[in-house]
């Protein structure tokens, strides 16, 4: 972070503009005064714990029960965690007896059993036991806001009017649920990347954000007014009268522009000469699902799987499975979801199962070939599949693919897998489509023997810049050089939409590229009819199409396709688009971070 | 028991049905003996993969007990 006094600079993760009152969220551990009570006031004490504890219980069950709404019945077990905390009876006897035999104040008691507690765990070789300190963080900090009688400082109250600005040192559970848009503004932490849950959580929901914001925390106030610039990860504190009225008239642009590109919604992406484009939204985490609605997704594009298993001690059961992936088709009827098969390897992997660290996770055992690996594993997600195709257009995605044969042995599978579900006499569909994701050079060599062998192709943009043009796209020193119209990217995209019309199969991009303008320009002149994005970039992308024209773009894409330099290809299609669009126009809109994807690669 | 200390969810389960019982649960392991009826001392006790750890039940339906926790251990960590 860089910091000259009130102007701080983080890195910018959600985008959008935002002035509001800050409220500072501590998870610091309150003092607790050194209390004695009197021989008579034993008792009472024993009973402010136990209002106390009841207290706390009914808060974390309202949490507990927003989470499953909002996020998930999985996500909402942190608090079922957190309640059986609360509640130890071995713990709370301990509590009691330091109160009675030492009469001790119930904070005071609390706060010493919680301390022998944490130091017992904290002296642990169990790296995941003190991981799990932060719940029993949890829950002191609510008992004792509670017996000291402040609030419990965890959760976000607004006081006054307006919507605020939270500044945390890191993003928890317990606020995660509480993202709420009547509520919060934006937020602002001191810790995390734009690779974090909380990252992409707030950008699917629209909330602005900055993270790593590194010694924010000391510098504001609750109450303090500030600005919040998400795409440029600049936060001002105390503003000067100019900086909101520039910032306010800036604020109205954007959302004039927004209700432009808003009121296109209901209307189809279709260019001016006639050319139809499908639009589908990359959804990583359930919370996404009604962003992608919202926002106009015909269907899903990308459904990413890892969240089922992300901070899991084991893989998910495969009902879970087939009602979650129910769940995304009954919100898209009959339109298609391309469901992609888990992507694990590295640390997303549930504990216990987790492999050695690698040196090059890139270049590593993951995705396809864990699938491959572990039939157990694959097997679950296949017979999930077909069972919810029994009611929705779902279909099958293959990451990483680098040869033919993985191709044929997940038919095999597929093929077991079915003949399973009927001899089971289970509802399952009789057939499941079955989809390649090109991007890795030797899916693009092989491209033809590709889509002969499958259903549809999707080009996974972000993993073919990565792999082609070898730069590791969450290395900030790289980022410049990481370019998805780039020649060799560029000629590359071209095979694909020429063997996927050969094939006659359907091809799509499902990367972020899809969502730069410029790079929306190009697909759509090699020949793309079908793009997905993250959902919010869809009104923006689907505004363009309605002023861009198919033959054009083609006449621009042929240009480019011609270019041997960055610059080059650039310049051919800058050219071609300015007939239709001002891009100058479209700087620091919603465009999106643009490294979405790294979220489950890091 | 491999990875029951792993995460707070599967202690939360083994203290979950514990409590369903009314006899005395008691885990050890070492040295060290914890109430099964509470989640912080299942956590403590059985943080780390692999430990061999002792199950004792003491009272009217220590039997029952004792096979709804040996049924939950195998089926639930053990997949």
């Amino acid at each position: 972070m860089s910091a000259s006094g009130r102007i701080l600079t983080g890195i910018g993760v959600s985008p959008g503009v935002v002035i509001g009152p800050a409220l500072v969220l501590e998870w610091n551990i309150p003092d607790v005064p050194n209390r004695v009570v009197a021989r008579d006031q034993v008792e009472g004490e024993v009973a402010r714990l136990h209002a106390a504890v009841a207290e706390v219980r009914g808060h974390l069950d309202g949490l507990r029960h927003r989470a499953e709404r909002r996020i998930g019945a999985e996500e909402a077990k942190i608090f079922d965690a957190q309640i059986l905390m609360l509640e130890d009876q071995e713990f709370l006897a301990g509590v009691i007896r330091l109160i009675r035999d030492n009469q001790l104040s119930a904070e005071r008691a609390f706060e010493f059993k919680a301390l022998e507690m944490r130091a017992l765990w904290a002296r642990s070789t169990s790296v995941r036991l003190r991981e799990r300190v932060v719940d029993l963080t949890a829950v002191q900090l609510r008992v004792l806001n509670y017996l000291l009688g402040k609030p419990m400082a965890l959760d976000v109250a607004r006081e006054g009017p307006d919507p605020v600005v939270v500044f945390m040192r890191e993003l928890t559970p317990g606020l995660t649920v509480q993202f709420d848009r009547d509520t919060i503004a934006g937020f602002v932490s001191e810790e995390g990347t734009r690779t974090s849950h909380a990252a992409i959580l707030a950008h699917s929901l629209g909330i602005p954000c900055v993270m790593g914001l590194v010694g924010a925390l000391p510098r504001v106030r609750s109450g303090t007014r500030v600005i919040l610039d998400g795409s440029t990860g600049r936060v001002i504190l105390d503003p000067r009268p100019e900086e909101i009225s520039g910032t306010q008239a800036g604020e109205r642009r954007r959302q004039a522009f927004e209700h432009e590109i808003e009121r296109g919604i209901a209307q189809p992406a279709v260019t001016r000469d006639g050319v139809r484009v499908e639009l589908l939204g990359n959804v990583d985490l359930p919370e996404e699902l009604e962003a992608a609605a919202i926002h106009g997704a015909e269907g899903v594009g990308l459904l990413r799987t890892e969240f089922l298993v992300l901070g899991r001690s084991e893989m998910p059961s495969e009902d879970e499975q087939a009602a979650y992936f129910t769940r995304v088709g009954a919100r898209f009827p009959g339109r298609p979801v391309m469901i992609r098969s888990y992507d694990l390897g590295g640390d997303k992997f549930p504990g216990p199962l987790r492999p050695p660290p690698e040196a090059n996770p890139f270049l590593g055992w993951r995705a396809l070939r864990v699938c491959l690996d572990r039939p157990d594993i694959f097997r679950g997600q296949i017979r999930a599949i077909l069972r919810a195709r029994a009611t929705a257009d779902v279909r099958l995605l293959l990451p990483l693919v680098t040869q033919l044969e993985e191709v044929r042995q997940t038919k095999e599978l597929v093929a077991e897998a079915l003949a399973d579900l009927i001899r089971e006499g289970r509802p399952a569909a009789r057939e499941l489509p079955l989809g390649v994701m090109i991007e890795t050079p030797a899916a693009v060599v092989l491209v033809d023997a590709l889509a002969a062998e499958c259903d549809f192709l999707s080009v996974g943009s972000n993993d073919l810049t990565q792999y082609t043009l070898v730069v590791d796209r969450g290395n900030a020193r790289l980022a410049s050089r990481f370019n998805a119209i780039h020649p060799a990217v560029v000629r590359m995209l071209q095979t694909i939409a020429e063997a996927g019309r050969r094939a006659g199969k359907p091809t799509s991009v499902c990367g972020e590229m899809a969502s730069d303008p410029l790079a929306a320009f190009l697909l759509l002149g090699l020949g793309y009819r079908v793009l997905s994005a993250s959902p919010t970039s869809l009104p923006l992308m689907r505004w363009l199409i309605r002023r861009l024209d198919a033959t054009g773009a083609a006449a621009a894409a042929a240009a480019a396709v011609q270019g041997t330099t960055e610059r080059a290809v650039r310049e051919a299609l800058e050219q071609g688009i300015a007939t239709y669009v001002d891009l100058r126009s479209l700087e620091g809109e919603r465009l999106p971070p643009g490294l979405r994807e790294t979220s489950f690669t890091a | 028991m491999n990875e029951l200390g792993l995460h707070a969810r599967p202690a939360a389960e083994f203290v979950k049905v514990a409590s369903r019982f009314q006899a005395e649960i008691a885990l050890g392991r070492d040295e060290m003996v914890v109430n099964g009826k509470s989640v912080l001392g299942v956590m403590t006790l059985a943080a780390e993969c692999g430990a061999e750890l002792v199950l004792r039940a003491e009272g009217k339906d220590a039997e029952a007990a004792i096979g709804a926790l040996e049924a939950l251990v195998r089926n639930r960590f053990h997949e």
